[in-house]
């Protein structure tokens, strides 16, 4: 006879919770069709919400019971102060097959496939419990799992209470991705009503009103009062959690104080070292306030644990958590973040600042970058040390986190607070990294001019200190700037000698940095075949796993496609960028590329997907450089729709073009100011004065021809001068010919309908400008179209087309995102099975998005949509 | 007292060196002191990818409990109920 399989055996059946489910009977209907539906390969998320002790846990006892024949993982958040980054899934222990169980650096990607290969093999039930208390990481890895859900025999399950989830907190977005996906349902739990509160006190001569106006109705406090009725009714869940203490010895009891103040589990390799015997545990078994884990002892509830918790008298608590931080860190392997927690409450400042230090650099391996950033916090909170390098080099730690969470502000402060530390230590090439590094937080935080000042002391200082890393790294950086100026000149020349650095001295990715940095001073230029030559270099830093240099690439070489006109080179490049940002963990970039494919969305006439990732972009708060052209598209879009639009907005975004400084953004701001002005009939002296004056100047700027030339074509509807403009783009030159036809059939190839339009509205053919208006028409432009109309009828023309009913305008302009990639496989030819196994979705989900699309594109059947794909610019 | 079998699978337990056993040993003897019930751990062979070790206990619980402290695995404890060899011939 064999008495358990594992250590996790006989403990769990004397510890079994005797909660009784009542009154969720359609809860668990709800949960067991999903349960059934994801046995079949078409899984599903449940999120199930409520307070403390409702019954969240149980109800997921009762679903884990009915899992025949299906694999049932568990795990919880714990709440620790900073809880462990991916804490629940390395509790899960999946195996990766080359190194056992994942550790607590495995890189968030790898983490990402592991899961999902695993869960999408065998049929499943994950439970995420208590995310209110989740770590950013594994929030990452749900919102992974939840998109991918209906392809896969999943039943994915979080519970959380949600009052104690905010707007700021890190489990918002994913609760924003259930919210929004299909087949997502939500399980509110509520309180008892008196006639479960009675089925649960029947047998006992407890008076259910009572007890239901005393508990509210919670089912934990219900059962606690039940388990012991002949004691007087406790007044609160914290009583009737202690009246099963009554009879515990002070011994015993320090032991309960002990497993509270581990909030994560008491580790089973610690009771020795903290002199907990078994014959303790088995009395402490008669609380019935515990349970066991697969490795460690925890309250039963949390409810029970607080009860606990809130008996350590003040000041007690530190000698606890020494005891436990003893203890803990003789296991190996330790988890430095619950070290941390311990090292923290034990007010251990020296082992705090070194656990906390060890703590960040593990999240951030893993990619979560928000609990590094706090571990980083806690390191500096309790550094004791004098020495000011340590301290400096903390605080640049700590910078960099926050720069990879999109907290620039802090990120810039705290490496300035390093300068005079710096100086302290008498250590010249720390400053000068110090300064390189804050001179890309500015930049990024639209700052050029600080950006550039930081570079130039960059170079001055690591020139002194005689660190050719260093020098090289901020002439690079330098000629970066330069390039975004437009001083193409000096940016090659600071490459060049960069270049030179990097080959005498053997840095290879200083090397490539400044081949890059010259090679899109050539693109914006206009050579063209720099453009292979860039995607060339990319693929050799991304050989290389120079991953923030191939993401900076394709960000640079998106945005100068869109500027260009080179709308499609750009749609499939951002295909590929966005994906690589998010998988690589560098979120500025996907920040500025997603800002740039609201630019491309808008520019190809598809509205709503542009508003889509403008409003992410502007939501993200990460990097106010990137919310430029977002700013513009949330107000172009309403105003080209003829609908209400925040004008107030161009105004924050002319702030920043001049904050920013750069030519091409200038620009793009200078063309959208003129569009509203010629919209709104508002006169705005920064398109009627400074554009007027000024637009000789930038559109002399290699690179601006296309923003000239926008600029110049509202200048011109406007009725203004249009100073002469060095070199304008192909097509803006062809309008100014009045080569209309030409320019409009440009405009179609480059895949831009809205210019098309223009193109024909700009003649002065009244045929021309009917065909114009109905082409604006037909993509939802009616804004600017009824402008043409009023201005075509005041000419007297006879041929102004009717404005459309709201019913026949159906277009690709409506379609969001998700849309239009279910979209353009429709016209490819794809199937529902295929759409659904290409973009990880139930088959289910891919028929309701075709029908969208289809309802959208206003056609009968999916052919049409292949036969019309150019119409609808799907190709 | 009562013998138990307990058979802990550990992939390539048969590469553990000398210094490891010695950790291993160090681990369980401090989680035989820590239970505070009668235990003796009396002997443990190393096989392929399995360690299988004769304990001697009150109960599996407690054989259960020293495998948790010690962070071992046990993944079949099975009773002895009779211990017998060569000189069993001539008893």
């Amino acid at each position: 006879m064999a008495i358990g399989s594992s250590p996790a055996g006989t403990w769990e059946g004397t510890y079994t919770r005797t909660v009784r489910l009542v009154e969720r009977s359609a809860e668990v209907g709800v949960l067991r069709a999903a349960l059934g539906d994801a046995r079949d390969g078409d899984g599903s998320a449940v999120a199930i919400t409520g307070e403390s002790g409702v019954g969240k846990s149980s109800l997921v006892d009762a679903l884990a019971a009915e899992t025949v024949g299906m694999r049932v993982l568990r795990a919880h958040c714990d709440p620790l102060d900073t809880p462990r980054p991916l804490g629940p899934f390395r509790d899960l222990r999946l195996p990766d097959g080359a190194d056992g169980p994942t550790r607590g650096d495995t890189p968030l990607s790898e983490l990402c496939d592991l899961v999902y290969e695993s869960v999408r093999r065998e049929p499943t039930l994950l439970v995420v419990e208590d995310l209110h208390w989740v770590d950013a990481a594994t929030v990452d890895v749900l919102r992974f799992l939840a998109r991918r859900v209906g392809s896969m025999p999943l039943l994915l399950v979080v519970t959380y209470r949600d009052d104690e989830i905010g707007p700021r907190h890190s489990a918002r977005p994913l609760l924003g991705d259930l919210a929004s996906l299909d087949g997502v349902v939500q399980l509110a739990l509520a309180p008892l009503s008196v006639d479960a509160v009675r089925e649960l006190v029947s047998g006992t001569h407890l008076e259910a009103e009572r007890v239901h106006a005393v508990t509210g109705g919670n089912p934990f406090f219900v059962a606690e009062v039940a388990k012991d009725p002949d004691r007087p009714l406790p007044g609160s869940v914290r009583d009737a959690v202690l009246a099963h203490t009554a009879d515990v010895t002070d011994h015993d009891f320090e032991v309960l104080q002990l497993v509270a103040a581990a909030p994560d589990r008491l580790d089973d390799r610690a009771l020795p070292h903290l002199g907990v015997d078994l014959p303790t545990l088995r009395r402490l078994q008669e609380t019935a306030l515990l349970t066991r884990t697969a490795d460690g002892l925890v309250f039963r509830h949390e409810l029970a644990r607080q009860a606990i918790e809130s008996t350590i008298p003040p000041g007690g608590g530190s000698e606890l958590h020494a005891r436990l931080l003893d203890a803990l860190q003789a296991i190996e392997p330790s988890d430095p973040a619950v070290l941390t927690h311990h090292a923290v409450a034990a007010r251990d400042h020296a082992r705090a600042t070194s656990y906390a230090r060890r703590a960040a650099e593990d999240a951030s391996a893993a990619g979560s970058h928000s609990e590094a950033a706090a571990f980083f916090e806690i390191a500096l909170e309790h550094l004791e040390s004098s020495d000011p390098e340590e301290r400096a080099r903390l605080l640049l730690d700590l910078a960099y986190q926050q720069y990879m969470t999109s907290r620039l502000s802090e990120a810039i402060s705290n490496v300035r607070a390093t300068f005079r530390l710096w100086e302290q230590a008498k250590d010249q090439a720390g400053l000068a990294d110090a300064h390189a590094a804050v001179a890309l937080f500015e930049y990024y935080n639209a700052h050029r001019a600080r950006a550039e000042h930081h570079s130039d002391s960059a170079a001055r200082i690591a020139l002194d200190a005689a660190t050719p890393h260093t020098y090289g790294a901020a002439r690079a950086t330098q000629g970066f700037l330069a390039y975004l100026r437009n001083d193409l000149e000096q940016a090659r020349e600071l490459a060049a000698e960069a270049r030179d650095l990097a080959e005498r001295n053997d840095l290879g990715l200083l090397g490539l940095r400044s081949e890059v940095v010259a090679t899109v001073s050539d693109l914006v230029s206009g050579d063209e075949a720099a453009r292979t030559r860039l995607l060339t270099q990319l693929e050799a830093a991304r050989d290389r796993g120079w991953d923030e240099l191939a993401s900076t690439v394709y960000s640079q070489v998106a945005s100068l496609d869109v500027e260009h006109g080179r709308l499609r080179d750009a749609e499939q490049l951002l295909q590929v960028s966005i994906p690589f940002a998010s998988q690589r963990d560098i979120p500025i970039c996907r920040h500025w590329q997603t800002g740039v494919r609201a630019r491309l969305q808008f520019q190809r006439g598809r509205w709503e997907a542009a508003l889509e990732d403008a409003a992410t972009v502007i939501g993200d708060e990460g990097m106010p450089l990137a919310t430029l052209w977002p700013r513009l598209v949330s107000v172009l879009v309403p105003l080209r729709r003829g609908e209400r639009a925040e004008l107030g907005i161009l105004d924050d975004a002319w702030s920043l073009a001049e904050q920013i400084d750069e030519p091409l953004r200038r620009l793009s701001v200078l063309g959208a100011l003129a569009e509203a002005a010629w919209m709104t009939g508002r006169s705005d002296p920064r398109v009627s004065e400074y554009a007027v004056a000024q637009l000789a100047v930038l559109g002399s700027c290699p690179g601006a021809e296309w923003g000239a030339g926008h600029v110049g074509a509202w200048l011109r509807r406007l009725g203004l001068p249009v100073p002469e403009v060095a070199r304008a783009a192909e097509p803006y030159r062809l309008v100014d010919e009045g080569r209309v036809a030409e320019a409009a059939r440009w405009w179609r190839r480059l895949g831009d309908p809205f210019a098309e339009a223009t193109a024909w509205t700009d003649s002065a053919v009244p045929e021309d400008r009917a065909r114009g208006i109905r082409l604006l028409d037909s993509i939802g432009a009616v804004g600017t179209a009824d402008r043409h109309r009023v201005a075509l009828r005041q000419e007297g023309s006879v041929v102004v087309p009717q404005r459309p009913r709201e019913s026949t305008r159906a277009n690709p302009a409506g379609l969001t995102n998700r849309q239009l990639e279910v979209a353009r496989l429709v016209a490819r030819g794809l199937s529902n099975s295929e759409i659904a196994a290409e973009l990880f979705i139930s088959p289910k989900t891919a028929d309701h998005h075709v029908s969208a699309v289809l309802t959208k594109l206003g056609v009968p059947h999916r052919r049409a949509v292949v036969v019309d794909s150019a119409r609808f610019g799907l190709t | 007292m009562q013998r138990f079998i307990i058979e802990r699978e550990i992939p390539n337990a048969k590469d553990l060196t000398q210094d490891q056993l010695v950790e291993i040993a160090r681990t369980s003897n401090a989680a035989v002191e820590s239970l505070g019930v009668p235990y003796v751990w009396a002997v443990s062979y190393v096989a392929g990818d399995r360690i299988y070790c004769i304990h001697d206990a009150v109960d599996g619980e407690a054989i259960l409990e020293h495998a948790r402290r010690g962070g071992f695995p046990a993944n079949k404890v099975t009773p002895v109920v009779a211990e017998f060899g060569p000189q069993t011939a001539t008893a």
